[in-house]
């Protein structure tokens, strides 16, 4: 679907289409699936964050003022959520069992690196943390991503600085010894 | 750290697809919210002034408190029109902080789900910016909100309406779901799948009722260690010159027996605190004499051995059989059905698991018998209104329909459920909440405590309730248990088809029909004959001495049919005993048996009601020191199952007893073995074996 058809979907929904809404969620519940897998790092989290964004998506759908892309929208909605959602169940997404379960396609050694780092970055601040998996994960500019978090550019760049700098200091020590 | 390996590495982390289930159920309920909002939305009045203009919050960036302050700064500083503003803007909010803090406390005391407690946090947050948009969500809260818990005290009238219209929603979900929901099976793949359940159950659906085969269960991933169990001691071992009484209240549930079954067939040793050794006993069917008339739901037969693991002490073992009801007797059921559906339940073990159950015992219902079903997730809707199991397809369809998704609130459920059974009541009949949870239940009220005085309330409405716990990893026994023992019910935990299919079918009527309830057992052992007792199991069962003849203390119940056994460990007079002397006690007189009570080794009395009735009745017996004649086969094979729960548990009372030992006197007192259930146990030993640590 091109990115009229969504515009135009989203139109309709916002003028009170169930039918269109309906059409708009199922379009993009795989990407807000996506979104939240990346930040919980297990499938039940995700899911049931997703379904949580979902209706929020309902109730809120006709704020967007289509200033942004839908997407990054979307982002902030599930971001949102997720936080919302863990606070409410006073639990935190680095919690071991939901690491154990992130996919990633690198195999053998590559793997168990990657998921290091990966548990690493589930370690940081919330900040520096969403500011990295924007950025470096979802390949959004530093300025897309201060829209998403509600924060300035150069916060983004900053966070991100800070970021590479702890996880540097964890990893290329062992990498160049080792 | 390198930019691009950063890169590479969080650009690779590979979200998996989403589950189909989980899809259609979370778009559902966000169409179904949709028009909710929709209908508010076109009834308020829009754009009539600038505050009544509709933004969201969510647009924003409300997390930033530079910004916060920002706009507070630009509010409250600046010409005197902007004060006037400042002033009016002032009132509302404060309005709305009133407004939504009774909404935050009301949300605390009763259950709510997560979003609506989330939401009202935060419009106490954001109340500054938030009074432009609070005509609109003064509006919306209610309906987003499942329905602040009706509490049968207070406001019945607009609890019930706000409950309706939240099982509204529930319905309307399921509507929804149901238009993309495939049917089941149809045409000749029935036929096929109807055959298979002829030859496979002892209980055929009748011809033209469309049963979906039990799939089998495939590998996937699992939880590990996050079940919850209640930890107790073993009980110790008491003399009789000290405490001569001893009091418990029966226990027929056999959770314990599936949950070690189902480690020990992984290869782990299960938690000791899982292994409840009254519950291993219980799980089997043993032939007690049943008592004379009917008057009398049950007779106790006492038999005493010589223990197998300590020589010089003896087993004493109580066991009571209760009446069975005839197929025509049944008395009619009003059962409904409380089925968590939150996103824990997605696995093979779990949801599609209890559909099949729930199949299996509609199979073993009357056409004339009801059934509802409710659901509870992020929020408690009833699915089924009571419906006649002669529109059996009707309720098949319901339970087909059944996803997975939410976050857990099992009270407000249970309160829903409760309504249920209440609104259909059946004085004459048998009234059952049967919930099939993974006892998960983590939002709204959630602590044990608090569920048990819900539960502890609704018992006296005279509904029993069932507990089936589903799935491992992330099972919550210790509240099943609470719920089960506080409820009047029962608590049964089903890890495979064939689980389902002992506890819901072969023992349906001792599942649905409840015969005596609240029986206790109280044993006096006379100390002249009996130095020491101790209790095998019913740790967590045991009631002070003057429990047994106070009727408002619960205890457990007993369906037509069941079986419940208790061992006691006597130490004989005359024997070494295991507690030394005491050094400063009175010595006594070694007195001489009085000749009125030679015989007796001590006096059991069990206390009952009906269960329709709200005074106890007392049976007694004397235990005489001959009983002992030749011990039959069930009474070998009780003490080989309790000789093996107190080897897992790792209690030190047993001596050299060893697995090897429990298997050797588990296949002589094997017996006829009808559904292979001993001889599962016995290769439950084995397993056993081979994953002790040696």
């Amino acid at each position: 679907m091109s990115k009229n058809e969504d515009r135009e979907l989203i139109k309709r929904a916002q003028s009170g289409d169930a039918g269109a809404f309906e059409a708009l969620a199922n379009q993009y519940y795989e990407t807000m699936f996506k979104m939240a897998y990346k930040f919980c790092g297990n499938r039940p989290d995700a899911e049931d964050i997703t379904q949580e964004s979902c209706i929020r998506l309902a109730r809120g759908l006709h704020s967007f003022k289509g200033d942004s892309a839908f997407t990054s929208w979307l982002y902030r909605l599930v971001i949102n959520t997720g936080k919302d959602w863990y606070k409410s169940n006073n639990r935190h997404p680095k919690s071991d069992d939901g690491l154990e379960t992130v996919q990633v396609s690198a195999k053998g050694e590559d793997q168990l690196y990657a998921k290091q780092v990966i548990a690493a970055v589930y370690e940081l601040p919330e900040g520096e943390r969403d500011a990295l998996l924007l950025v470096m994960s979802e390949g959004l500019s530093h300025k897309e991503a201060g829209q998403i978090l509600g924060c300035k550019e150069s916060t983004i760049s900053w966070r991100i600085h800070e970021a590479r700098k702890k996880l540097g200091a964890l990893f290329e020590k062992e990498q160049k010894y080792g | 750290m390198d930019e691009a390996k950063l890169k590479k590495i969080l650009g690779d982390i590979n979200a998996p697809a989403p589950d189909e289930n989980a899809k259609k159920s979370a778009v559902n309920l966000a169409v179904a919210e949709f028009k909710t909002v929709e209908n508010q939305r076109k009834n308020a009045p829009q754009g009539i002034s600038l505050f009544g203009r509709l933004t969201s919050k969510t647009t924003q960036t409300r997390r930033d408190p530079m910004q916060q302050k920002s706009k507070q700064r630009l509010m409250y500083g600046g010409m005197a029109t902007a004060m006037a503003v400042v002033l009016i803007v002032g009132v509302t909010a404060q309005q709305t902080m009133i407004k939504n803090n009774e909404f935050v406390a009301q949300s605390m005391l009763a259950t709510t789900n997560v979003d609506a407690a989330a939401t009202a946090m935060e419009s106490l947050a954001d109340v500054n910016e938030a009074a432009p948009q609070e005509m609109e969500r003064e509006e919306a809260l209610p309906s987003a909100a499942p329905a602040p818990l009706p509490t049968p005290m207070d406001a019945p009238v607009a609890s019930l309406t706000v409950t309706e219209q939240a099982a509204q929603v529930g319905n309307y979900a399921t509507t929804a779901r149901a238009k993309i929901a495939t049917p089941g099976f149809a045409g000749a793949g029935a036929d096929a799948s109807r055959m298979m359940m002829a030859e496979s159950m002892p209980y055929a659906p009748p011809p033209g009722v469309v049963v979906p085969l039990p799939e089998p269960i495939n590998p996937y991933y699992q939880e590990e260690g996050r079940d919850k169990f209640q930890d107790f001691k073993p009980s110790p071992v008491k003399l009789v010159a000290d405490e001569p009484v001893s009091t418990f209240s029966i226990d027929v549930d056999t959770a314990s027996y599936s949950l070690v079954r189902r480690e020990l067939n992984n290869g782990i040793i299960p938690n000791p605190d899982a292994v409840r050794i009254e519950e291993l006993v219980n799980y089997f069917d043993y032939n007690y004499a049943l008592p004379e008339t009917r008057e009398t739901p049950f007779k106790p037969t006492v038999t005493v051995t010589n223990s197998p693991w300590s020589k010089d002490k003896k087993l004493v073992h109580i066991g009571i059989k209760g009446f069975d009801i005839q197929t025509d007797q049944k008395p009619h059921s009003n059962l409904v059905f409380l089925v968590d559906v939150s996103g824990s339940m997605d696995s093979p073990d779990k949801l599609p698991l209890v559909k099949s159950s729930l199949k299996m015992l509609l199979d073993t219902l009357q056409p004339d018998d009801t059934v509802a079903l409710t659901v509870y997730a992020g929020s408690a809707g009833t699915v089924l209104e009571p419906t006649k199991v002669s529109d059996k397809q009707t309720i098949l369809n319901a339970i087909d329909n059944l996803n997975a998704g939410g976050s857990t609130a099992g009270a407000a459920g249970i309160e829903e459920a409760y309504r249920l059974a209440e609104k259909h009541f059946d004085k004459e009949g048998v009234n059952r909440v049967i919930v099939a949870t993974d006892g998960d239940f983590n939002v709204g009220v959630s602590s044990d405590t608090d569920l048990k005085t819900i539960i502890e309330k609704k018992r006296e409405s005279g509904i029993f309730l069932s507990v089936l716990g589903f799935g491992l990893g992330n099972l919550n026994d210790s509240l099943m248990q609470t719920l089960a023992q506080n409820g009047n019910g029962t608590a049964a935990y089903i890890d495979t088809i064939n689980e389902a299919r002992k506890v819901l079918v072969e023992e349906a009527s001792s599942t649905l029909f409840p015969i005596a309830k609240d029986v206790k057992i109280q044993v006096e052992f006379n100390p002249e004959l009996v130095q020491e007792y101790c209790l095998i199991g019913y740790e967590t069962r045991a009631l002070n001495r003057e429990d047994f003849n106070n009727d408002k203390i619960d205890a457990g119940d007993i369906g037509a049919g069941h079986t419940v056994t208790a061992i006691y460990e006597i130490t004989p007079a005359g024997a070494t005993p295991s507690i030394d002397p005491s050094r400063y006690a009175e010595k006594k007189e070694a007195a001489q048996p009085k000749s009125e009570f030679a015989g007796e080794i001590g006096f059991l009395k069990m206390r009952y009601k009906l269960p329709k009735e709200n005074e106890s009745k007392l049976i007694t017996t004397p235990i005489s020191a001959d009983a002992n004649a030749a011990p039959n086969s069930d009474v070998t094979w009780a003490t080989a199952v309790a000789g093996f729960g107190q080897i897992l548990k790792g209690d030190t009372h047993i001596g050299n007893f060893t697995y090897d030992d429990v298997i050797k006197m588990a296949n002589e007192a094997k017996g006829t073995d009808e559904f292979g259930q001993r001889a599962e146990f016995i290769n439950m030993v084995r397993n056993a074996k081979a994953s002790a640590p040696h």
